[in-house]
């Protein structure tokens, strides 16, 4: 890299008063953004990287002025399109894992997280793995925290088809866990 | 089925109108069915979220996340700017940059490129943390009749170690980023710009 590679250039104002809001922020969106993104079939690094990426692009929305309303849900919706744009290994966890990697999932979850035991734990996997896909993504948003509406903006759908997909995801889990 | 069992979820997530909400309330004081049904989402939820949690751990090693240092890095940055903003007029935009004033801002920037957050000290460090140190002072200045300073040139350059704002490996050997700051008229840090540079590459291209 030559010494006039594209310069980085930070607006003062924002830089002094924006670095521990942002540092809050990441400390908040972190777990939630990985967790999402993991589930959603990227690999750790991928999700790093994405988590990376997103907030590096958030910096730069709120430098140039941009909106600063629902920030959670303007970070899933950019982690969202990174991801899709690393369609190679998206979606393997839930629909892909093998045996041993459920396994390994199911063992993860120690007994004060687990809501259930170990082997409903597995059934509850293979259900998952039998959601469709924009269920899987409204769950996972879902579980990131996210309203109804905030859902619908990241996937591009109404408020009223999430709250359906919702509705019928949660209830399919029910069924094919006989809970 | 219950006719409620539609809106069950949806009153769980919070999502009905206050009214749609209150009824469904009243609903299911009298529905044991629905009580029951009520009962398995909240299970099937926090299942899922285990489920979630669980895969994290699977799939991530809990490395820390690369960005962080480049907000720690920022935040070193904006540490160093708000001193340099502190400091005394007369410091920020001398007519003359004289060597006692350089070591005082390479202190300062020492300071705040050292301006620990519990985030940077998690992250384990390859090489010694070099400190920042003011690279290059242009004390030939267009200046104006107050004595400040006029051009759009960078007027102090301050180079920070490229292992300040990432972690070991993310950027090549020798790297390391200078901080162009443009004073305003009115001696106000106006701009910063930070300028990757390379140590090595440009030992070559000045070499006879």
């Amino acid at each position: 890299m030559s010494g006039e590679a594209a310069p980085l250039a930070l607006p003062l104002s924002r830089l002094a008063t924006g670095a521990s809001e942002a540092t809050t922020l990441y400390r908040e969106m972190r777990k939630p953004l990985l967790r999402y993104l993991v589930c959603l079939g990227l690999s750790s690094d991928e999700a790093q990287d994405v988590v990376q990426d997103a907030f590096l692009i958030l910096h730069r929305h709120l430098a140039s002025g941009g909106s600063q309303e629902n920030i959670r849900g303007w970070l899933f919706r950019v982690a969202h399109n990174q991801a899709r744009n690393r369609q190679n290994r998206y979606d393997r966890n839930f629909t892909a894992a093998s045996d041993g990697e459920m396994d390994a999932i199911s063992h993860e979850a120690t007994p004060e997280r687990a809501v259930l035991e170990k082997e409903k734990f597995q059934q509850l996997g293979k259900a998952i793995r039998l959601l469709t896909e924009p269920e899987r993504e409204c769950l996972l948003l879902r579980a990131g925290g996210l309203r109804y509406r905030e859902i619908g903006e990241v996937l591009g759908i109404a408020t009223s088809t999430v709250n359906d997909t919702v509705d019928r995801a949660i209830k399919k889990l029910a069924e094919k866990c006989n809970v | 089925m219950c006719d409620f069992s539609e809106k069950l979820i949806a009153w769980l997530d919070g999502e009905l109108p206050t009214d749609e909400a209150s009824r469904v309330e009243r609903h299911l004081k009298g529905c044991s069915e629905c009580r029951s049904s009520l009962d398995a989402y909240k299970r099937m939820s926090a299942g899922f979220d285990a489920y979630c949690d669980a895969a994290v751990s699977f799939g991530a090693p809990c490395g820390v996340a690369r960005w962080v240092p480049v907000i720690s890095g920022a935040g070193a940055v904006a540490a160093l700017v708000a001193l340099l903003l502190a400091m005394p007029r007369t410091h920020v935009a001398p007519p003359t940059f004289h060597a006692p004033e350089a070591a005082a801002v390479a202190q300062s920037v020492a300071v705040a490129a050292q301006t620990p957050t519990s985030l940077v000290q998690e992250i384990p460090r390859r090489h010694a943390r070099a400190p920042a140190s003011v690279r290059d002072t242009n004390p030939v200045q267009a200046q104006n009749q107050n004595g400040y300073l006029l051009s759009e040139e960078p007027v102090i350059q301050i180079a920070i170690s490229a292992d300040e704002m990432f972690p070991p490996g993310a950027v090549p050997e020798g790297m390391h980023f200078v901080a162009d700051l443009t004073i305003a008229a009115d001696g106000s840090a106006e701009r910063l710009q930070l300028r990757p540079r390379l140590a090595g590459f440009e030992r070559r291209t000045t070499q006879p």
